[in-house]
C-alpha cells in the first residue's frame, strides 16, 4: 500500500488535472496555439482534369483546355491574383531561387479570395490565332484565352536539340500583402511546354 | 415680308443644323475615357478593393460571418481582373466602365465589415466572459470540494492502515 505522503500527492495531482478541465474551455480562448505551416498551392492540371494530357503540340486555332487551381493554406482569408504570361525560350522565366516574378507583362488576369482552406479552380480554354513559319523562326500574333483575343507577337527559333517551336505559357501567382498594400510575388509558377505546329 | 420670314426660318434651322452636327460630332470625343481616366479608375477600383478586403479579412478573423461580404468582393475582383484585361488591349472605355463598376461594388463593404467585426468581437467578449465566469466557479467549487474530499480520503486512508493486519516477516 502506499504512504501517506505517497496518497497526498496523487490526491493534489488529481485535482489539478481536473482543474485544467475545467479551465480548458476558458484557456482555450485566449491561448492561441502556434499553427502549422503556412502556404498556398498552384497546380495546373490537363484536359482529363488529370495530371497529364497538357496540350503540347499545337497548331493555329486548334483549341486546348487546361484547369488552373489555387488551394489557402496560409490560415485566413487571402487576396490572391494570377498573371497569365506566354514567352518564348529566350525569355525570362520566374526566378524560383531569389523569389521574383518573371519581368513579362501578362496578358491577362485572374483574381481571387480565398478563405482558409478554401480552393479555387477554373477552366482555361486558350488557343492561338495567327502563326506563321518562315524558315528557321515561328510568330505567333494572338493568343486566344477564354474567347478574349490578346496580342502577343512573339517569335521562337527553331529549337534543333528538341526539334520544335517552343512556346510557354506559365501562371505566376501573387498575393496581397496588406502590410505593404501591395501585391507580393507568391513565388509559385505553373507552366506547359507548347510546340507551334503547322495545322493539317 | 413673308420672303424675309421664310429666310430668317431657314437661317435659324442652317444653325440649327450645324448645331447638332457639331454636338453629335464632339459628344463621343467628350464621353469617351482617355486613357489617363481609365488608369485613375483602375488605381481608386484597386485602392477600394484592397481596402474592402483588409476590412473583410479582419472581420473574419475574429469570427465574423463574412459570406455575403465575400461573394461581392469576389464579383468585385472578377470585375477589377476584366477592368484590366481590357485596359492591355487598349479598350479605355470598357476598362474605365469595368473599374467604376467595381468601385460601385464594394462601396459600402468597408464599413459592414467593420461593423461586423465590433459585433462579433463583443460577441466573444461576452462568450469568454460567460466561460471564464463558469470556470471561475467550477474551479471554486473543485477548490471546496477538494478541501472536504481530501479529509474524508485521508480518513478513510488512515481507517484502512489501521484496520490492516500486522504481519510476521520472519528472518
Amino acid at each position: 500500500m502506499m504512504s501517506l505522503e505517497d496518497f497526498k500527492l496523487l490526491y493534489v495531482l488529481s485535482c489539478l488535472g481536473l482543474g485544467l478541465i475545467i479551465l480548458s474551455p476558458t484557456l482555450a480562448m485566449v491561448v492561441k496555439l502556434p499553427s502549422g505551416e503556412r502556404f498556398s498551392e498552384l497546380w495546373l492540371l490537363g484536359s482529363g482534369h488529370m495530371a497529364e494530357d497538357y496540350p503540347f503540340n499545337v497548331a493555329e486555332g486548334q483549341a486546348c483546355k487546361v484547369y488552373l487551381g489555387i488551394g489557402n493554406h496560409m490560415g485566413g482569408l487571402e487576396y490572391y491574383k494570377v498573371y497569365v504570361k506566354f514567352r518564348n525560350q529566350t525569355e525570362h522565366l520566374p526566378d524560383a531561387l531569389n523569389g521574383t516574378p518573371s519581368i513579362l507583362d501578362p496578358v491577362l488576369e485572374y483574381r481571387m479570395f480565398l478563405r482558409e482552406n478554401e480552393v479555387w479552380e477554373r477552366e482555361v480554354l486558350f488557343s492561338f490565332e495567327g502563326i506563321s513559319f518562315d524558315g528557321n523562326f515561328c510568330k505567333v500574333s494572338s493568343l486566344v484565352v477564354d474567347g478574349c483575343m490578346l496580342n502577343v507577337d512573339k517569335s521562337a527559333v527553331w529549337d534543333e536539340e528538341n526539334h520544335g517551336f517552343y512556346f510557354q505559357l506559365f501562371f505566376e501567382l501573387w498575393v496581397y500583402n496588406n502590410t505593404l498594400a501591395d501585391f507580393q510575388y507568391h513565388n509559385r509558377f505553373v507552366w506547359i511546354w507548347l510546340n507551334m505546329t503547322v495545322s493539317i | 415680308m413673308l420672303l424675309g420670314k421664310y429666310m430668317v426660318n431657314r437661317k435659324v434651322l442652317i444653325y440649327c443644323a450645324i448645331f447638332a452636327l457639331t454636338c453629335a460630332w464632339l459628344m463621343p470625343t467628350c464621353l469617351a475615357v482617355d486613357k489617363r481616366g481609365a488608369e485613375e479608375a483602375l488605381a481608386d477600383a484597386e485602392g477600394a478593393l484592397a481596402s474592402a478586403y483588409g476590412a473583410v479579412a479582419e472581420a473574419e478573423s475574429v469570427g465574423a460571418n463574412v459570406t455575403e461580404l465575400l461573394s461581392k468582393l469576389s464579383l468585385a475582383g472578377d470585375l477589377l481582373a476584366e477592368a484590366n484585361n481590357t485596359y492591355r488591349l487598349g479598350d479605355y472605355d470598357g476598362a474605365y466602365s469595368y473599374a467604376t463598376n467595381c468601385s460601385d461594388t464594394v462601396e459600402g463593404i468597408a464599413n459592414q465589415a467593420l461593423n461586423m467585426k465590433l459585433e462579433a468581437e463583443e460577441i466573444h467578449g461576452e462568450r469568454l466572459f460567460f466561460t471564464a465566469a463558469l470556470s471561475s466557479t467550477g474551479l471554486s467549487a473543485l477548490f471546496v470540494a477538494s478541501l472536504f474530499g481530501w479529509r474524508f480520503s485521508k480518513k478513510k486512508y488512515v481507517k484502512r492502515v489501521l484496520e490492516m493486519k500486522p504481519e510476521v516477516r520472519e528472518d
